[in-house]
């Protein structure tokens, strides 16, 4: 299956420009950062490809659906979400030193899909209960969602890293990383964002319970957590309207949110559900 | 929203309700606390028996006394969601005027204030008299935005445009989704039910199981099964499961249709969706009958349960009691049969479609009984070939009144953080001063947030504006 063999080279893709955007933090030069920029951009082309030729070859195989229907395919969209919301941030900000704190998530998501010995690449038939177009819209909001908190994530680490820089520390890392005020209101452009995509990623998904299973909300562990993760980040929206709440506050949330992301998405699979993919 | 009110009212009850401090404390809570039901395997679960069984009696009864076994549809969870419920209404009403306030606010045009410390590229230079520039200006303006204040004051015209106003109740919006959300919530936890039942093929019921209750509920009408069929891909996965139901009203058929996973079907308000399928035996069996006679004489044939046919020889009738796919939860297909000679008692065996795997398994004593003799009725023997067997196709049966509100709640949520994210009021001020030789042009805005989108917009218009006037000339 050639897309399969597309993913791989983005996976190293994805690594490579990490690394690029890693020099041009460290050794302070621009030319790095604008390779890293262009390897992103190829990568994200190679990989819109290799989803494209997925959907057309599960059509091919006369089990054709839109490729989000298993653990692997989750896990290249996410990466894939995740590297476009972060170009579209870089080429608005025209700033490329959150490259190194994003791209590591879109490489480890490619990686962890390619090299896992438990994770399936074939491509597989539906099962009845996935033949809706609302899992299609539940799945493209709720990455879309989990894409902004994780690029929320790396702002917050850029933050404490901003914390201890000063004047006398004279570090090109530090230096380069742009003002607290603009980590803070970056973050939060990129929390309102997760937070529109994570609640209709709970409605769509709700209204595809309903229509599967009768019921539009279950407190099944996934759908749980899924209502955790919103409560958190519902407290990070609020917390800018309280004073004296400073920018520090909310970056450790925002932290504690992409956890919740992390254990929406993956740890429930350890426990019992309807949504673990193993099971259904 | 704007600022609280609250300094007015000392009730210090409505000062704890109207904090958002409090919205913060309580959103984690429920967010710590509902981390406990992903862990604890939750009531209808298989597992939660099984976790239960293994915890300390003392501890089971703590846990059961706090409910945690479910914990969702528990006193103190619901108290909680009630605590935020409350705290948003009361935040809201204490806010509320002052957001009127603000929205009915109408500033002068001729402000001056809005004009001090403005940027460099938000003021300009245009040569020519000032009222014809500023008729320009008012040109230009028209052309964007609507509802245009004007005002001159001595050698000075000013210009002021107000948009988005509206959005100030943006928030308002959300809020009020959030209630109409847990209301729909409430409205189908007490009105409505949750429910089940199995049909056979060919079989119809009037009323289904309740998860909670133990008596029946009677739906008021029938539902029959006419068909159910199971589909599968080349890899043995289910394809597609699908029941074809027919619905009675006081025995007449009004409504016939095919039941899909993913595609419930509403009945008279209840919704009923393909949820499992099996199957049981129906009530036919498969029969060889071997009469030992100077010949052996061997016929095969289908028996319907009930029905009595002639034995081969004329010696009398048999008939087919009994079927069940699993006699005792180990025997395995059985059939009862009865004969009735000419002459004579009833004689009643059972057959086993397993015979010989039984005679392994069985000490043969055991299967000494005359009920298990297959040849208790000289000169024939019994064979069980095998059971014909039928669909049942499980079906989950809903009744939630309050899922439209759900659903109304939802879309202006939505709607709400479109306002909310993607909007501000915004208010843009344009002075044309006299100066040496032509005007002075400033530019000026305030905006309720998003202070960057305020900027960008006001450096645009600079830019627009100089373009045209300078154009023109
Ligand atoms: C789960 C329930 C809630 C949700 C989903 C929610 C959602 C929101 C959202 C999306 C905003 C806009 C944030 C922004 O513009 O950055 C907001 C603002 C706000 N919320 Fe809530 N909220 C909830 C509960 C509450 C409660 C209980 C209170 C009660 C005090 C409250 C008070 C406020 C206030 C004061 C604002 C500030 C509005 C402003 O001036 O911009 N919220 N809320």
């Amino acid at each position: 299956m050639i897309n399969t063999i597309i993913l791989s080279y983005v996976t190293f893709g994805y690594f490579g420009a990490f690394i690029l955007y890693l020099l041009m933090m460290v050794m302070g030069r621009a030319t790095f950062g604008r390779l890293a920029s262009l390897l992103s951009v190829v990568g994200l082309g190679a990989q819109s490809l290799a989803i494209i030729l997925r959907w057309v070859e599960s059509y091919q195989l006369g089990i054709g659906h839109a490729p989000f229907s298993n653990l692997y395919e989750s896990l290249i969209f996410f990466s894939w979400t995740i590297t476009l919301l972060y170009l579209i941030v870089e080429w608005r900000t025209k700033n490329r030193t959150l490259g190194v704190f994003v791209m590591p998530l879109a490489f480890l998501a490619m990686a962890y899909a390619s090299f896992s010995p438990n994770i399936a690449s074939r491509i597989q038939p539906l099962i009845p209960a996935l033949k809706s177009n609302w899992l299609i819209t539940h799945v493209i909001t709720c990455f879309f969602a989990y894409a902004a908190f994780g690029i929320s994530f790396g702002l917050s680490l850029m933050y404490f890293l901003k914390l201890v820089d000063n004047e006398k520390r004279n570090n090109t890392f530090l230096k380069l990383i742009p003002r607290k005020g603009i980590l803070d209101d970056l973050n939060y452009q990129m929390v309102a964002i997760g937070f529109l995509m994570l609640t209709l990623g709970i409605i769509t998904g709700s209204v595809w319970a309903y229509s599967a299973w009768g019921r539009y909300w279950g407190w099944d562990p996934k759908e749980t957590w899924s209502l955790i993760t919103w409560f958190i980040y519902a407290a990070v929206l609020h917390s800018r309207m309280v004073r004296g709440w400073t920018g520090k506050k909310i970056a450790i949330m925002s932290i504690i949110g992409f956890f919740c992301v992390l254990i929406t998405y993956f740890g429930v699979n350890y426990l019992a559900g309807l949504h673990s993919y193993a099971t259904t | 929203m704007a600022k609280s009110t609250s300094k007015t009212k000392s009730n210090s009850v409505w000062r704890f309700f109207s904090s958002v401090k409090l919205t913060i404390v309580l959103l984690i809570i429920l967010a710590i606390t509902s981390i406990l039901g992903t862990i604890i395997p939750q009531m209808p679960q298989r597992e939660s028996v099984e976790f239960a069984r293994g915890l300390s009696p003392g501890m089971f009864k703590l846990f059961s006394f706090i409910n945690l076994f479910d914990m969702y549809h528990s006193l103190w969870f619901r108290l909680i969601i009630g605590c935020l419920a409350l705290n948003l209404i009361i935040c809201s009403i204490d806010r509320f005027p002052a957001t009127l306030k603000q929205f009915r606010f109408r500033p002068g045009a001729d402000r001056n204030k809005p004009f001090q410390d403005l940027p460099l590229n938000q003021t300009f230079f245009v040569e020519g008299n000032v009222e014809d520039t500023a008729n320009q200006v008012a040109r230009f303006i028209k052309g964007r935005y609507k509802k245009i204040k004007r005002k001159h004051a001595g050698d000075r015209y000013y210009f002021l445009s107000e948009k988005g106003k509206y959005s100030r109740f943006g928030v308002y919006l959300v809020h009020l989704s959030v209630l109409i959300i847990v209301i729909g919530g409430l409205i189908g936890s007490f009105f409505g039910f949750d429910g089940y039942i199995n049909i056979v093929e060919g079989e119809q019921i009037d009323a289904i199981k309740l998860r909670k209750q133990t008596t029946p509920l009677k739906l008021g009408f029938e539902v029959r099964c006419d068909k159910f069929t199971v589909d599968f891909y080349e890899n043995g996965a289910p394809r597609e499961y699908r029941s074809e139901l027919s619905f009675f009203v006081n025995g007449k058929e009004v409504e016939k249709e095919n039941l899909l996973v993913n595609h419930p079907i509403k009945f008279r308000g209840i919704t009923f969706y393909q949820s499992s399928y099996g199957k049981t035996p129906g009530n036919k069996v498969r029969l060889k009958i071997v009469r030992h006679a100077n010949e052996h004489e061997s016929i095969g044939m289908e028996a319907e349960q009930g029905n009595s046919f002639p034995l081969p020889g004329k010696e009398g009738q048999f008939q087919v009691l009994k079927v069940d796919a699993n006699l005792r939860g180990m025997m395995g297909p059985a059939a009862l049969i009865s004969i009735h000679a000419e002459q004579g008692d009833e004689t009643r065996f059972w057959i086993f479609q397993n015979w010989e795997t039984l005679q392994n398994r069985f000490p043969k004593q055991m299967l000494q009984s005359p009920m298990l003799n297959s040849s208790a009725f000289k000169p024939y023997t019994f064979y069980l070939e095998g059971l014909e067997s039928k669909f049942y196709t499980g079906l989950q049966v809903n009744r939630d009144p309050g899922v439209s509100l759900v659903w109304i709640g939802s879309f202006l949520m939505i709607g709400g953080f479109f306002v909310t994210f993607f909007m501000s009021h915004r208010r843009i001020w344009v002075r044309v001063s006299n100066a040496k030789r032509g005007s002075t042009i400033s530019i000026a805005g305030t905006s309720n947030k998003d202070p960057v989108g305020l900027e960008r917009e006001l450096a645009h218009l600079s830019i627009n504006l100089n373009g045209y006037l300078n154009k023109r000339k």
